[in-house]
């Protein structure tokens, strides 16, 4: 008898004289560990997939392309549409795992995403593969991005950056066993046949979604000070909607309306707009750097071979350190201040791409690849655990479907402005100089940012913590002064 | 043959063109089947002892073709050794010369009408079994061959293309020939299944309306004044029922773990259900602890411990 994931999200977050911070706005007690350990395994393979689907099913084009006689951007699109469907799938998904949780959106998903690649086995023309594999592949990897995020916030607490980490570690392991298998079935295959089987295999996100079982939410929470003080998160409660941790049916229908819709509050929340602006400038030099590892390469005049074995190469450096940065994250010295392990991780991108065009020749490039591949994965274990630090479990739903909206655009408008950077000087070390640049300048800005944050969030604990002595002194007096009366529980 | 560019011997290479020249001619009007003109020559350098050397050589139109080696020689210098020709390794009729030592290099000539397919080919000038010059002519070969076959299915249509690279010159026209179990047979564009479009450097070929008899090897001829090399691609024609089965198998995977799971899931809260009401019973039924009498544990004889 579980209570939907839903009825957490409604309630108000961080009743002050309750459960301060941490355990923190969740009115129970994350497991920490048991089930939630499947849990992550399940977000592993949902991540993986909403990552490493689109970019895997490049190996296809060049076929397609001669089969459709369309030009080589022509047949780009199709990633770029899928990019921005499951980046503006979103909100979308957002509101529906606010409202039937993570399981049921998750399987959706996967039927979705199954049903776009069959149907986009029969296309006649390239239109039918935008819709089909862009746009319903695309919304429905959406719908297993959010709440493979989100449930990993409603399980851990504790070892949330290692359960994260450990999570995205999902992207560079499917991605390597994708491709090697997408170029299989095409030889055997062809194109169709592909599309047809990769529709079966992309269905495992529904098991992956058989496994995300809403926690249970009956075990209580332990008012922890000190837990909250080392995990640094903030106190302050919603705001608008007081004692709503009193019954649910008693608040607010409309409030509950909004809130169950977007929650628009957030932008008015310090730490999601440090967040927000930051990576909205750090998105446009983020990928950028992988999609032109290659033809950087082979401009060097490495041969093809050696080129591809340098993304593999970023692969498995990248597929290591994420679970390790999840572990570092975790640690006590860590966690409390992991928005600076995360402006350190920006920062360290920033410094990789800056230094760059200094490699030459193959040696050079492998050892860029290794800290490369070591900066993408710190950045990308961190990218969703620092959201749900800043923001809290309840409205981390919300407030990832927000952000992955608004990244839309510098995601896809990053790789084809750092091509024009390309063709305008012909030379990619300019490229690399501005993607250096787009990172470290964030990475800098939210170490100034977070140091401020902290400080404001420290403030306002000690404020909290006045309160709260404040209150239980009212009353223990107003106890003592009842004390005759039946007291009913 | 080996392709040591680094240890070479001398040689000397002159090309002449009977009726299209390339380049300059000079020296007077010589009788038929002489060279009447010639083109760049280049030197290669010298080798001490005898190597084999091979020489590549790109030809579009017919030619008559002057070929010199020159050979340093090895310790003994014989002031006269025999040197001859092979064409495709088979002695060339008459070639056999004897070669004089002159100025301490031996110098062997040999003229060649090369018009054609056959003629085309690798010529070799040896001297005395010791020194050997390999020259390997044929027309611009088509690169970026596609080695794993192209797989499409019974009533849909595919598109074979073939490419000639940038650095090579371009065909005059492209032909397409289908193997036709003994020898190949040109594919006619008029028909209704085929259609043939021709880019300078690139052709395609789409087959509509495919059928299983479809499959097979595809031959593209890039169509030169000398010869039409040819390049070929696999067709592979099969039923949707190839993929259908792995597809099939994975989505009974996949419902069969789904099912597993939440049964799975069912059991696990049915237990605890079972568990939680235990305890709950404990509490209110002291009695039915001593007394397990099942539906005699009623409300009627609950006692609330204290």
């Amino acid at each position: 008898m579980n209570l939907s994931v839903h009825d957490t999200y409604t309630f108000a977050a961080g009743e002050l004289n309750m459960s301060p911070a941490a355990a923190s706005n969740l009115d129970y007690t994350p497991p920490d560990g048991g089930w939630g350990w499947a849990v992550v395994f399940a977000s592993f393979i949902s991540i993986g997939f909403s990552y490493a689907f689109p970019k895997s099913l490049t190996i296809f084009f060049k076929e397609i392309q001669e089969y459709f006689s369309v030009s080589y951007s022509d047949i780009a699109w199709i990633s770029s549409v899928m990019l921005a469907s499951m980046y503006a799938g979103g909100p979308i998904s957002s509101i529906l795992v606010n409202r039937y949780g993570s399981r049921p959106v998750v399987m959706a998903g996967g039927l979705m995403v199954c049903a776009g690649m069959v149907l986009a086995s029969f296309g006649t023309s390239i239109i039918h593969l935008y819709l089909c594999v862009g746009v319903i592949g695309g919304v429905g990897l959406a719908f297993n991005l959010q709440p493979a995020l989100t449930i990993i916030s409603t399980y851990f607490q504790a070892k949330r950056p290692l359960a994260n980490g450990l999570a995205m570690t999902g992207s560079p392991v499917l991605l390597s066993t994708l491709a090697p298998l997408n170029q299989f079935l095409f030889d055997s295959f062809g194109w169709r046949g592909s599309f047809l089987i990769l529709g079966s295999i992309v269905l495992n996100c529904c098991v992956a979604g058989a496994l995300m079982r809403p926690v249970n939410k009956l075990v209580k929470p332990k008012p922890d000070i000190e837990l909250s003080k080392r995990n640094g998160e903030e106190v302050e409660g919603i705001g608008k909607q007081p004692d709503a941790h009193l019954s649910v049916d008693k608040e607010n229908s409309c409030q509950r309306c909004l809130y169950r819709f977007i929650d628009f509050s957030l932008f008015k929340h310090r730490g999601f707009l440090i967040y927000l602006v930051g990576n909205v400038a750090m998105f446009f030099g983020f990928f950028a750097p992988v999609v032109f590892l290659a033809p950087y390469a082979k401009d060097l005049g490495i041969d093809e071979y050696s080129a591809a074995f340098l993304l593999s190469i970023f692969a498995l450096v990248d597929m290591f350190i994420r679970p390790a940065t999840g572990l570092i994250g975790n640690t006590k010295w860590v966690r409390p201040r992991i928005q600076y392990f995360f402006s350190f991780a920006v920062l360290y991108n920033g410094v990789c791409h800056l230094l760059c065009p200094l490699a030459t020749g193959y040696t050079g490039l492998v050892v860029y690849s290794v800290f490369f591949g070591s900066a993408f994965g710190m950045l990308s274990a961190l990218l969703f655990e620092v959201l749900m630090d800043l923001v809290g479990a309840p409205r981390f739903s919300t407030a990832v479907g927000l952000v992955t909206i608004i990244e839309c655009g510098p995601v896809l408008l990053g790789p084809p402005l750092s091509g024009a950077l390309v063709d305008i000087f012909g030379d990619y070390k300019y490229m690399y100089y501005a993607c250096g640049v787009m990172m470290l300048v964030p990475g800098i800005y939210f170490f100034i940012m977070h140091y401020y944050n902290y400080k404001k969030l420290e403030e306002e604990h000690r404020k909290s913590a006045d309160v709260e002595k404040r209150t239980s002194d009212e009353a223990v007096t107003l106890n003592a002064n009842q004390d005759d009366q039946p007291v009913n529980e | 043959m080996a392709l040591s560019m680094i240890y070479s011997p001398l040689l000397l290479l002159l090309v002449s063109c009977s009726r299209r020249v390339v380049s300059k001619t000079t020296g007077p009007t010589p009788a038929p089947l002489v060279p009447t003109s010639t083109l760049p020559t280049y030197v290669k350098s010298v080798v001490l002892k005898g190597e084999s050397h091979t020489e590549r050589l790109e030809l579009l139109n017919p030619v008559n073709l002057t070929l010199e080696c020159t050979w340093a020689g090895n310790q003994n210098k014989e002031p006269n050794i025999t040197g001859w020709w092979l064409k495709d390794g088979n002695d060339v009729p008459n070639s056999r010369v004897p070669v004089e030592l002159q100025n301490e290099q031996y110098n062997l000539r040999g003229v060649f009408s090369v018009n054609n397919d056959t003629t085309l080919g690798n010529y070799s000038c040896v001297f005395a079994n010791e020194a050997r010059i390999d020259f390997l002519l044929e027309a611009p070969q088509i690169g970026d061959v596609r080695e794993k076959p192209i797989v499409s299915y019974i009533g849909d249509s595919t598109v074979i293309t073939c490419k000639m690279d940038d650095t090579k010159p371009m065909p005059i026209t492209w032909n397409w020939f289908r193997d036709n179990g003994t020898e190949k047979e040109q594919i006619i564009a008029e028909s209704s299944r085929f259609e043939i479009k021709n880019d300078e450097r690139k052709t395609r070929l789409v087959v509509h309306d495919l059928t299983e008899e479809d499959s097979g090897l595809y031959y593209c001829g890039a169509v030169f004044a000398i010869s039409t090399p040819m390049s070929h691609v696999k067709l592979k024609v099969i039923t949707i029922m190839e993929p259908l089965k792995p597809f099939l198998a994975i989505l009974v995977e996949v419902v069969v773990l789904v099912a597993a799971i939440l049964l799975y899931e069912k059991t696990q809260s049915k237990k605890k259900a079972t568990a939680e009401n235990v305890p709950s019973a404990d509490q209110n039924n002291t009695v039915t602890q001593e007394e397990p009498n099942g539906p005699e544990g009623s409300p009627s004889t609950r006692q609330r411990k204290v």
